[in-house]
């Protein structure tokens, strides 16, 4: 009886469950069981235990590649979110055209494929003559070899990411805004708020679900990064990661010893290290979360 | 093993068909680098495919172009999954992945069983390169370059230089490259930052018969004294050099515009220079790269291959690259692109001979050292190819002399190879 | 302190802020915009200048521009990779907001035995990077026979983890009390979704299509080793066959090939922004 009365939420599901059952759960339980084989992706898998994973933690490569995310992250993320809300807020304070053409404005980057944004970058930072370069010649700064002076490449990807990125989140915290009701704000300034504290304590509160989503989802995208790197680096399988590691990400290490390597077994073991990475994260915001609701 | 039983099943269901219906249309999947599927190039190959196709009724070929990593990963799929192309190119460096999968056939019986001139064609060290031990032979050597160093004359001239004689050593370009920055321009572009211009630097600086990996005792061949001198060309050219690597636009940019003297590269380059030349006046021309002493060169060569895959396919797969490669479709091939390529026969018909860039490329390949040798025997990890460049660049920043720069390769290259 | 001083000095605020936010929205404005505007400029510039070294500032030989990309449709074949690419985008997205949001439906504003573990296999399946699953997704694919087919292409993308996240965080802020009103009146479960929970979440169904939109048609390495036929090569992978590093062609016909590659999404963004705008802000002013 009673799963009588639940019959048509499990109807509702079933589509989704069954093709991600299929395409999603179905992989990543092979790749977890590759992930303790010797696998070419070719030949006859032979079990080898935990090799793949002790191969993978203790090649200097993975140190690299995550310490270089562990960075990159704790940038990108803040950095990132907070752009795409202060552009949302800006775009919000503009009403008719303008909010319009700002609103496309800001979003006109999202549109490109990422191959495309990391190539037309690759002219921008290009040393002595590239855009980038002439502006700051303008000011009388000297050159800088952004994507090749491993002191610069990882900020130069940063903003890359950003400048892709920033369009994307604000489109989905614009469409939390304007869920928001006007009656809050205008309650908000009878009471004396100033704007940023209407912002403090009415959007923010008010947008928590949608900043959730986009925080969490940029985490886990962050953690994920591989295309725009690689193509900045002009990486491909069997070189990859730039100047001395200095823009090695782990997922470019895995495509490098699956394609590069034909090591899929010792790709995947890495994948689900990384897998692991990501839930303690995930984990934690889920935490955090659940920690402040109550109050 | 469930794709396994499917591939039985197949194997023998089209076992059966090909039985009965032996004059069935048989459809070849041709994979060629995606530049040959574009223009001319495309023009070309659909032409020798046409004829292929009027002389072997019943035999259909698709061709399809794709990038260089696009080619690899698509055939370590198909080999996944039993869809492998019949008839495909790729890179030496790539080959023993290639192998690895089984997306290679061993295509030795075939090979011998082909007229003595037919094999004669052939350039004896690429056939080499694609025989990695007794009895074995996994592609037919296609395309392929040795370096040349391209010189802009126009700052060359400005710097007071003669250009009469292109450098023959080492000290000599060296010497030729500080007059350059003298005179305000770039000499070289960042030889650090790839991996090719790294090996590039130490078949001109270092030793070139001490260069590639011993994959039985896993240890690299390379010794300290040549990849001393090698490393300390980086530390020479670290105030001359323009800091974009030879691969990018830039560089070629730098070059039109008579900013940088000279580029050490592949002929792929050469159209874009060509087409400058026409356009905006650029007076450039390519030499033979200087070598450890006079009378040697440097530089390192490489090559595009032909391969059949295993399976049901393979004989009239063998039959199509082996008309591919022969010396009638080669000739046309480098006459149109103006490009070396391992049919040595070819090279010498008057009309190819004729062509500076190809004669140039004949005698850069026979001074050249292969990029990553030996093929078809082991992976180069990628560890080994990042620790050649980060030790370039940290010899080059100055982090250690090139002595100690040299132990540390080496032992590195060790450690990597190890693994 | 009088209140007229008060009021000059909140007219004062609201005056800076007025500027300011013109000048910040116009910087951040080219800042986003001039590497896409420089790209155009390069395809249409006199041939045979250097790209990087002259800064393009505006397009100068609408000509040239023209020839190349002619020689492009006329020499590959991009405007089959459009019509590929279309349905593939189309289908992905159809097909992604239904089984999404009937899922979304259900996790966001339902419980039911199972929901929880179901959800959280879900989530999980977000962090496992796609190079684990790519190969074992694929040889799924081969073995039901669907390689160089739309269904291999477009099916196993339709479950998307992200989508469902990214509904079920909208539809939970649906009003509960309009679906129990309708639940009273007796609307069956379908009809509560379709005709109540559709029409509301409409703003969040609009941005998922389109950044599905976007992805699908930047996306590269699924279609490459999925559909290795020409026949059903995507836009991502025509322009491939341009960005690949040792081709000999030269820039200028590198850069329109990525032009052409971006011009369907900019045009669709342009065109249906104004659609895009009025369904977000219908749905806004519920309240």
């Amino acid at each position: 009886m009673n799963a009588r009365r639940h019959l048509p939420h499990y109807a509702m599901v079933l589509p989704f469950a069954l093709l991600f059952a299929a395409f999603f759960l179905y992989p990543i339980i092979s790749g977890f069981y590759y992930s303790f084989h010797d696998w070419n992706a070719a030949t006859e898998a032979r079990f080898i235990g935990l090799a793949n994973y002790e191969a993978v933690l203790k090649s200097r490569d993975f140190a690299r590649a995550m310490t270089n995310l562990g960075i990159y992250i704790a940038i990108t993320v803040p950095l990132g979110i907070a752009v795409a809300l202060a552009l949302a807020l800006l775009v919000d304070s503009f009403t008719g055209f303008w909010a319009n053409f700002f609103r496309s404005a800001f979003f006109l980057p999202v549109v490109l494929p990422a191959f495309l944004a990391a190539t037309i970058w690759r002219w921008m930072y290009a040393p002595n003559f590239g855009l980038v370069n002439m502006v700051l010649g303008w000011f009388g700064m000297p050159s800088v070899n952004f994507l090749n002076d491993t002191g610069t490449m990882l900020y130069a990807l940063i903003a890359v990411d950003v400048w892709v990125s920033a369009g994307f989140n604000m489109v989905i915290l614009l469409a939390g805004l304007k869920n928001i009701p006007q009656d809050l704000y205008e309650a908000a300034r009878l009471d004396g708020a100033s704007r940023l504290q209407q912002v403090r304590y009415v959007t923010i509160p008010m947008l928590a679900p949608i900043l959730f989503f986009v925080v969490t989802y940029g985490f886990i995208s962050a953690l994920q990064v591989f295309d725009v790197p690689w193509l900045l680096t002009g990486s491909s399988f069997t070189a990859y990661g730039g100047r001395r590691n200095a823009l090695l990400f782990p997922v470019m290490d895995m495509m490098g010893r699956a394609f590069g390597a034909v090591r899929f077994g010792e790709a995947t073991a890495y994948g689900f290290i990384l897998t692991f990475v990501i839930i303690l994260f995930t984990a934690v915001m889920f935490g955090l979360r659940a920690w402040r609701t109550p109050k | 093993m469930i794709s396994s039983m499917c591939r039985a099943a197949l194997l023998a269901t089209t076992a059966i068909l090909t039985g009965t219906a032996a004059l069935s249309a048989q459809e070849l999947q041709y994979w060629v680098y995606s530049d040959f599927a574009q223009g001319d190039a495309l023009k070309l190959q659909q032409e020798f495919i046409a004829e292929f196709e009027a002389a072997n009724p019943g035999a259909k070929i698709v061709m399809s172009g794709r990038g260089d990593d696009d080619l690899t990963s698509g055939q370590i799929a198909g080999a996944a999954s039993g869809t492998l192309p019949d008839v495909f190119m790729n890179g030496l460096n790539v080959g023993a992945q290639l192998v690895e999968v089984g997306a290679l056939a061993n295509i030795y019986p075939e090979w011998m069983a082909m007229p003595q001139e037919f094999r004669d064609q052939f350039d004896a060290d690429a056939i080499k390169s694609c025989s990695p031990k007794p009895e074995t032979m996994y592609c037919i050597p296609y395309t392929g370059f040795g370096e040349i160093m391209y010189r802009n004359l126009t700052v060359l001239q400005a710097a007071g230089i003669d250009t009469a004689t292109p450098p023959a050593t080492w000290e000599e370009w060296l010497g030729q490259m500080k007059k350059v920055k003298e005179s305000g321009k770039f000499a070289v572009p960042d030889q650090t930052q790839v991996f090719n211009s790294v090996a590039s630097m130490f078949a001109i600086g270092g030793d070139k018969t001490q260069w590639g990996i011993d994959f039985d005792k896993k240890q690299t061949l390379i010794q300290p004294d040549g990849a001393t001198r090698a490393l300390q060309t980086f530390v020479d050219m670290k105030p001359l050099q323009s800091g974009t690597s030879r691969n990018d636009q830039g560089t070629k940019d730098l070059f039109i515009t008579n900013q940088l003297a000279f580029h050490v590269v592949g002929p792929w380059v050469n159209p874009s220079y060509e087409q400058a030349a026409k356009e905006s006046g650029l007076k450039y021309d390519y030499v033979l790269v200087p070598g450890g002493k006079a009378g040697d060169h440097g530089g390192i060569k490489s090559y595009e291959f032909v391969g059949v895959a295993p399976g049901k396919n393979r004989e009239i797969a063998w039959k199509f690259a082996s008309y591919l490669t022969e010396k009638k479709q080669m000739a046309r091939w480098a006459k149109l692109l103006a490009r070396y390529n391992a049919n040595a026969a070819a090279m010498k018909e008057p009309e190819v001979n004729a062509l500076p860039l190809i004669v140039k490329s004949v005698e850069a390949v026979k001074y050249a050292v292969d990029v990553t040798p030996p093929y078809f025997v082991g992976t180069v990890p990628n560890c080994y190819r990042s620790i050649m460049t980060d030790t370039a660049s940290a010899v080059a920043d100055g982090e250690y002399n090139a002595a100690d720069g040299a132990k540390e390769l080496i032992a590195e290259l060790n450690d990597c190879l190890a693994k | 302190m009088s209140s007229v001083t008060v009021n000059q000095a909140i007219v004062a605020e609201l005056y800076t802020w007025r500027f300011l936010k013109w000048v910040l929205a116009i910087c951040v404005a080219v800042v986003a915009v001039f590497p896409i505007w420089w790209m155009f400029n390069v395809v249409f510039a006199d041939p045979g200048t250097p790209v990087s070294i002259n800064p393009r500032l505006y397009p100068t030989s609408l000509s040239s521009g023209l020839s190349k990309i002619q020689i492009i449709l006329m020499e590959t074949p991009y405007l089959r990779a459009y019509f590929v690419t279309i349905g593939y985008a189309l289908l992905t997205i159809l097909g992604m907001l239904l089984i999404g949001s009937m899922a979304a439906f259900e996790f966001a504003l339902f419980d039911f035995p199972g929901k929880r573990l179901l959800f959280g296999l879900v989530m999980l399946s977000l962090m496992v990077p796609t190079v684990v699953t790519i190969i074992p997704t694929y040889l799924l694919v081969a073995e039901l026979g669907w390689l160089n087919t739309m269904q291999g292409l477009v099916v196993p993308g339709l479950a998307s983890a992200f989508g469902l996240f990214l509904l079920v965080q909208f539809m939970r802020t649906l009003p509960r009390e309009m679906i129990e009103a309708a639940r009273l009146d007796g609307a069956s479960h379908f009809k509560i979704y379709w005709y109540i929970a559709l029409p509301l979440s409409r703003n969040a169904m609009v941005t998922l299509a389109i950044l599905t939109f976007m992805k699908t048609w930047g996306n590269f390495a699924w279609p490459l080793i999925v559909a290795p036929k020409p026949e059903i090569y995507t836009v991502g992978q025509v322009v491939g066959l341009f960005n690949a590093p040792f081709s000999h062609q030269t820039v200028d016909v590198v850069m329109t090939a990525n032009l052409l590659a971006v011009l369907p999404p900019l045009l669709f963004f342009l065109i249906f922004q104004r659609k895009i705008v009025e369904g977000i802000a219908m749905s806004g002013s519920k309240g």
